[in-house]
């Protein structure tokens, strides 16, 4: 089932995703949203991501039924479904993307596209010390408990959290200041650098970019008299 | 190679100078030791060898910098990138790249040479340090012996002729420590200078040929290693332990922690697997094992941080699991490895006083005896963040002594700590189990634990191995291993 998704270059997988994206956010029906949905369970199952889409739902589920809940209190509970699903749609988008292509395949990516390499370098950098700040985060937090101060979740709690707040700030600007020294000691931002990754757009990219573009073109095709109509 | 004559450094923005009239000559091939006790100026040092000092970090510098014969200042900083490799203290902040082959290869891309050179020369680089089976890993999930070495690799592929590390060895179980040692030693064989700024003086000191000992900024000798433990014992950077009386059974019969069947599971890893362990009323007991061996799981169970899988935990006849890590604050205290993760206020005593206030006994005498026992009285009105690392580490302690907890444990407590800091926290937990306090210490540091602990109790793969009572215990069981 995942035989072209190895292969697949990361430009045209960021392609897919934009596409996708782009189909979701542009839908204003829910029986079609409901074949955009099928479609990208489709596509998550031919990925071979089936497994771990189920295990990310996790994630997913309560945010989803946080705007779902909000939504139904604040518009109707139709509205409240469409909202959900939207935003199942594009958290899946997104898991997927991030599945199969690396936070260096992405920069590397947008470098290509014509984004200079210092500011895709900060880019991908900044995602890459996300989970780091994230490790940080629970240290801090396993050695505030451990001197009794209380972080539970509760109002009158919200001034303790700044035990959390000003060790993590520090600890981020430190981990900057020596991350900067670390690149510059290896010469980044060199003039004469080069890259060693070859990035081809094969056949098979070229054959999925179409595919979903004409997927793209049809869901608009689909939506845009209803957007026009009720413009 | 490189040379520094009667060089100064002033950080922008201080007062004081971090180096004070330096005179140092690195040549081919050395292989250097800098020791210091904290804020000595070895980073300082490594800094202004990389020549991040003039180009990249701001201060003011006097006196000559020279690298074969040509001033530092009049080159730019992309002229020293083949020639000297720096591996930082901090391998989170060194490891930037999303794979371990990407890490290497990123110094390679900057210099410009071509992707198959660049191939050959990650892979020369990871079979000599043997992480070939790293290359395609996320530096994120390594260890931190692991990242060291990934470290070490992405400097090396570059051909350094001066490889300069900066506290490599901190973080290192012994076993790390003498991987290390081995591959510092083949790269000067194979011609590097090597330079290593330590605090960790026994693992290294026997194989450099050169010592150079810093103080306040200055150098107080330049020399042959033997020559140099004088002044290392005189700076007392070589730790002397008075070595407690070791009573071989506890002084009390009350248990007041008991670990029965303990198992612990994370992601289809077990870290514990029914680990038992008891511990007496005012003993001092030393937890040593290997980096991953399972002991910081082991002490988050017995303040309430994590809940047992399996097995039972009791402190104080108290079940660990069935109170709140905020209930467990005021019986067990747990003081991490870095006491960063600690500071929130503006000075060091209002630090303190949020243990007091939690204690019900924020009264200036509490605050006063407590600066005393931990040596802190000149440093209530400082700020802690700008505290040296043993002050740190003191004040981080004090804070969770504060809340006077019963049991105190401290985790990797000797981390990037000079000799001072372990004498004055040998003499901290004398104090403390005098007063009836039980303390753990969980280590690496095998010369520390036999100092100070009644009796150690060594985890393998998330069970207790083997314990004994003594430092002839651990000197026997385990010294020989880091030989």
């Amino acid at each position: 089932m995942s035989f072209f998704t190895r292969r697949l270059d990361p430009r045209a997988a960021i392609s897919v995703w934009v596409l996708g994206t782009a189909a979701v956010i542009i839908t204003a029906r829910t029986n079609v949203l409901m074949v955009e949905s099928g479609f990208i369970l489709l596509a998550v199952c031919a990925l071979g991501l089936f497994g771990k889409w189920i295990s990310s739902l996790r994630l997913i589920l309560p945010v989803t039924l946080f705007v779902f809940a909000v939504s139904a209190v604040f518009f109707s509970m139709a509205e409240a479904a469409f909202l959900g699903l939207r935003l199942i749609c594009l958290l899946t988008l997104s898991f997927a993307l991030f599945q199969k292509v690396s936070v260096e395949e992405m920069g590397e990516s947008a470098r290509r596209i014509g984004l200079p390499y210092g500011v895709s370098f900060i880019l991908t950098s900044s995602m890459r010390y996300v989970p780091l700040l994230g490790e940080r985060l629970t240290s801090i937090m396993d050695a505030q408990i451990s001197r009794g101060i209380d972080l539970r979740p509760r109002l009158r709690n919200i001034p303790n959290f700044l035990a959390l707040v000003i060790p993590l700030l520090i600890q981020a600007i430190l981990l900057s200041d020596h991350l900067a020294m670390a690149m510059e000691a290896r010469g980044f931002g060199r003039k004469e650098r080069t890259f060693r990754k070859v990035m081809r757009i094969g056949a098979m990219d070229w054959a999925v970019m179409a595919l979903s573009s004409v997927l793209f073109a049809l869901f608009v095709w689909w939506e845009l008299p209803h957007k026009l109509g009720a413009g | 190679m490189i040379e520094l004559k009667n060089v100064s450094f002033c950080y922008s923005g201080s007062v004081d100078f971090a180096l004070k009239d330096i005179d140092i000559h690195i040549g081919r091939g050395e292989y250097v030791l800098v020791c210091g006790g904290s804020g000595s100026g070895k980073s300082t040092l490594a800094y202004l060898l990389a020549g991040l000092i003039p180009h990249f970090i701001d201060g003011e510098l006097s006196g000559s910098v020279c690298y074969d014969g040509a001033e530092t200042r009049s080159l730019k900083m992309a002229d020293f990138l083949p020639r000297v490799g720096l591996v930082f203290q901090n391998s989170d902040a060194q490891l930037f790249n999303g794979s371990v082959e990407a890490e290497i290869a990123f110094g390679l891309e900057s210099m410009g040479l071509s992707p198959g050179v660049v191939e050959e020369r990650i892979i020369g680089a990871a079979k000599k340090l043997r992480i070939e089976s790293l290359l395609g890993r996320s530096p994120t999930h390594l260890s931190g012996g692991e990242k060291r070495l990934v470290s070490i690799a992405s400097v090396l592929a570059l051909g350094p002729k001066l490889l300069v590390l900066d506290e490599p060895f901190s973080n290192l179980d012994w076993e790390g420590c003498a991987r290390l040692k081995t591959i510092l030693r083949e790269l000067n064989e194979a011609g590097a200078a090597v330079v290593v700024v330590e605090q960790r003086l026994r693992e290294i000191i026997k194989d450099v040929e050169r010592s150079i000992v810093m103080e306040a900024g200055a150098v107080l000798f330049d020399g042959e290693p033997d020559q140099a433990k004088g002044a290392m014992k005189e700076l007392r950077l070589l730790p002397r332990y008075r070595r407690r009386d070791m009573p071989g059974s506890p002084r009390k019969s009350f248990e007041v922690v008991s670990v029965k069947g303990l198992s612990y599971s994370r992601a289809g890893m077990e870290i514990l697997r029914g680990l038992s362990l008891e511990i007496m009323e005012g003993e001092v007991v030393a937890v040593i094992g290997k980096n991953g061996a399972g002991k910081t799981t082991l002490i988050k169970h017995l303040n309430g941080l994590i809940r047992p899988q399996e097995g039972k935990v009791r402190i104080e006849g108290f079940a660990a699991s069935g109170q709140s890590p905020l209930k467990m604050a005021g019986l067990v205290g747990v003081s991490f490895q870095n006491p960063n993760d600690q500071f929130f206020k503006n000075t060091v005593e209002e630090e303190i006083r949020v243990g007091l206030r939690l204690s019900g006994r924020d009264r200036p005498e509490r605050l006063h005896e407590i600066s005393i026992l931990f040596g802190l009285e000149g440093l209530l009105e400082r700020s802690p963040h700008l505290l040296s690392e043993g002050q740190k580490k003191r004040t981080a302690i004090a804070s969770i002594f504060a809340v006077e907890p019963r049991v105190l444990v401290l985790d990797e407590p000797t981390t990037g700590q000079d000799g001072r800091f372990l004498e004055a926290l040998e003499d901290i937990i004398s104090r403390l189990a005098e007063s009836g306090h039980t303390v753990i210490v969980v280590t690496h540091d095998l010369e520390f634990a036999s100092a100070i602990a009644d009796r150690w109790v060594m985890i393998e793969h998330g069970a207790v191995i083997k314990e004994g009572c003594g430092p002839e215990g651990i000197e026997n069981e385990f010294f020989h291993q880091a030989a």
